[in-house]
């Protein structure tokens, strides 16, 4: 299956060069014209991007109990997504790695540390999607499964459908050897679990007071000028069995389009898939906005018409990117030409050089 | 121009006999909204209406009459949207269940969320009192023969989809000005177990907006989403094109860019609607000012009196 993989890549990377040139003729942006003029980029023999990863560990009121491991997760997901790109790996590959990265992280509602439905058990939503063909992958209501964002490329590349849910779900799971998890709920869930009454408490609780979880995401830009987009979450705690929210859907929970961008949303998920906030957001950037200014209108938007809040994060394919939020915090990280930045409240933005 | 209430029974290619029972089925839809949409009713009532008379008729793949998964098994997926305040409600991979629309329905007027899938809908079902049907009623011979032969090794279940009238939905604005989509489908032709198409997703199988408009869509369910069809059409309209353009640009645009064919009902706030579709055949029909507008084929559009027939 790797051996495949590469293969394919290896075809993909070919056509990809055509497509980089041909734009230099008719691309609006003069962005990859100047990729192809600057002599480093000559040197090597082949235009290359400047690859960006963006990573968020959800968007809501997170506790100071949880904000220096949410930030130490969320740059450990940027690096690993960077690495990746580094060693001139596809957005797809970036994007998948990071998310896995924040799913293993207990801290972050996905995979293990995710919330519990109301019968006290994990139900697990994800997407994956490709900028480049459109190819999407996802799965909703998905249980014991470590990693859903694997689960659901899987869905995109070994199937003819977009979205597999519940037993469904774990049906192809099995048939294509992904293990069986049972330990993804922490003691710490079960305890919050148990003291939480019911899911509207549950939802004030998550957005506007202190505790709870939300999804986790990634988008990517890799040196060929793809981009892709990843999306997980365990939902909101005390939700209803069978709860799809936005992170599988498309065009909510995430988007991915070499002609505009991509995104991958967090937040109150009833809200976001009201506006089809990720599709939102590139339709802005179609009409010119920047990445920020386009996440900005989006969620300025959904407060408004929905009341609901939430946060994105953007990179567009010439690499401009943005991490936006209308909650009290989201945690987050981005690398960009060795440089990361993240921030957790409103406005904050940390730098860090990596070389 | 108010009310108007716009019907389609699917895009694709049918043999005669059987396109002419979609179009009557159709017809009789959108006269059962219109009467609704006439007496003062709302938008909602009657697009859930509308799409509920076409699940009870076994011609469409909706409801009864749906498509066989590939255990020859029927799920089905709906979504309802309501554009005063975007609300929606949708249920997905959800069995035994005649009208999966007013299921839809349900999730939106009594949960706090927009779509439960598989068997945390038919929990649900079962909480709000909805009886559960046997299997058997939903499946009729016609989905049993295709089934089988889609079963062969060398089958084409996308192309035979199109050789079948696909997934209904309905458009509506009411005398109030109120916007409302709804959708249903069996979805496509042994299909995998769990298998959701656009239609329970938003944005993509229904999109329903006071300030621009309403679509809902049917074609193919991974190409719909891929593109955000429904979503995709009302940019174009807020960018200023009329039903009809916006419905065209989105189409072909999803025929280059995911070698995808559709078609889409399409509504705008004044009652402006359009009816396109990239697909061979698509089964349509409009009420408003008492007439009845309808068709099948590229470039085909028939009018009669709302009344005639009845």
């Amino acid at each position: 299956m790797q051996h495949n993989n590469t293969i394919k890549d290896r075809h993909g990377s070919r056509l990809k060069i055509c497509l980089v040139i041909l734009r230099t003729f008719t691309a609006k942006d003069l962005q990859p014209v100047k990729i192809l003029l600057n002599p480093e980029n000559r040197a090597s023999g082949r235009p290359r991007m400047k690859t960006v990863i963006v990573v968020h560990g959800g968007a809501w009121a997170i506790p100071d109990l949880l904000a220096e491991a949410s930030m130490a997760g969320v740059k450990n997901a940027a690096w690993a997504g960077d690495a990746v790109l580094k060693n001139g790996g596809s957005a797809i590959d970036a994007v998948e790695k990071a998310v896995r990265s924040l799913e293993d992280d207990p801290t972050f509602d996905a995979g293990h540390g995710a919330v519990l439905n109301v019968d006290g058990e994990v139900e697990l939503d994800s997407i994956i999607m490709d900028g480049e063909t459109l190819a999407t992958g996802a799965v909703a209501s998905v249980r014991n499964i470590a990693n859903p964002v694997s689960l659901a490329r899987a869905v995109m590349e070994k199937t003819d459908h977009v979205i597999l849910t519940d037993r469904g779900a774990s049906m192809f799971a099995e048939r294509i050897g992904i293990p069986v998890a049972d330990d993804l709920v922490t003691d710490l869930e079960r305890k919050d679990w148990e003291q939480s009454s019911s899911y509207p408490v549950g939802v004030g609780k998550l957005f506007n007071t202190q505790w709870g979880h939300d999804t986790v995401g990634a988008v990517a830009l890799d040196s060929l000028g793809n981009v892709a987009c990843a999306t997980s979450t365990g939902g909101i705690r005390n939700k209803m069995v069978g709860r799809v929210g936005d992170s599988p859907i498309i065009g909510s929970g995430g988007y991915a389009d070499n002609r505009s961008g991509a995104v991958s949303c967090t937040g109150h998920g009833e809200s976001i898939l009201k506006v089809t906030l990720a599709r939102l957001i590139l339709f802005h950037m179609e009409q010119g906005k920047s990445a920020t200014a386009a996440a900005e209108a989006s969620l300025q938007y959904m407060g408004e018409r929905v009341k609901g809040c939430g946060g994105a994060i953007v990179v567009s394919s010439t690499g401009d990117w943005a991490a936006s939020f209308t909650t009290p915090r989201m945690a987050w990280a981005s690398i960009k030409e060795d440089v990361l930045h993240c921030g957790l409240n409103p406005k904050e933005d940390f730098t860090q050089m990596l070389k | 121009m108010l009310p108007v209430v716009v019907v389609h029974g699917g895009a694709g290619h049918v043999p005669k006999e059987i396109a002419e029972l979609s179009t009557i089925g159709v017809k009789e839809a959108t006269r059962t909204g219109y009467a609704i949409l006439q007496k003062g009713g709302s938008a909602m009532d009657a697009v859930v209406e509308a799409v509920a008379l076409m699940e009870n008729n076994p011609r469409f793949n909706a409801g009864r009459g749906s498509v066989l998964n590939v255990k020859g098994e029927v799920e089905m997926d709906a979504m309802v949207m309501d554009g005063r305040t975007l609300d929606s409600g949708a249920v997905s991979a959800v069995r035994r269940i005649a009208n999966p629309v007013q299921l839809a329905r349900l999730v939106m007027e009594k949960t706090k969320h927009l779509c439960l899938t598989a068997e945390g809908a038919s929990k649900f079902a079962r909480s709000m009192g909805v009886p559960e049907v046997p299997e058997e009623s939903l499946i009729t011979d016609y989905a049993k023969m295709r089934w089988k032969k889609n079963l062969e090794p060398d089958a084409n279940p996308v192309e035979c989809q199109m050789g079948k009238m696909g997934t209904v939905g309905a458009v509506a604005v009411d005398k109030d000005g109120n916007i409302a989509c709804a959708t249903s489908t069996g979805g496509m032709i042994n299909k995998m177990e769990g298998r959701v198409g656009d239609t329970p997703c938003v944005g993509c199988g229904g999109y329903a907006d006071n300030n621009i408009g309403a679509v809902s869509p049917t074609g193919h369910g991974e190409a719909i989403m891929k593109v955000t069809l429904s979503r995709l059409i009302l940019f174009h309209m807020e960018q200023g094109k009329t039903p009809e353009e916006a419905s065209d640009l989105a189409l072909t645009y999803m025929k280059e860019r995911v070698d995808g064919l559709g078609g889409a009902v399409v509504v705008d706030p004044k009652g402006t609607w359009a009816a396109q579709f990239s697909s061979l055949q698509m089964s349509w029909a409009a009420a408003q000012q008492g007439e009845l507008h309808f068709g099948l084929y590229h470039g085909e559009h028939f009018v009669e009196p709302v009344q005639e027939n009845i």
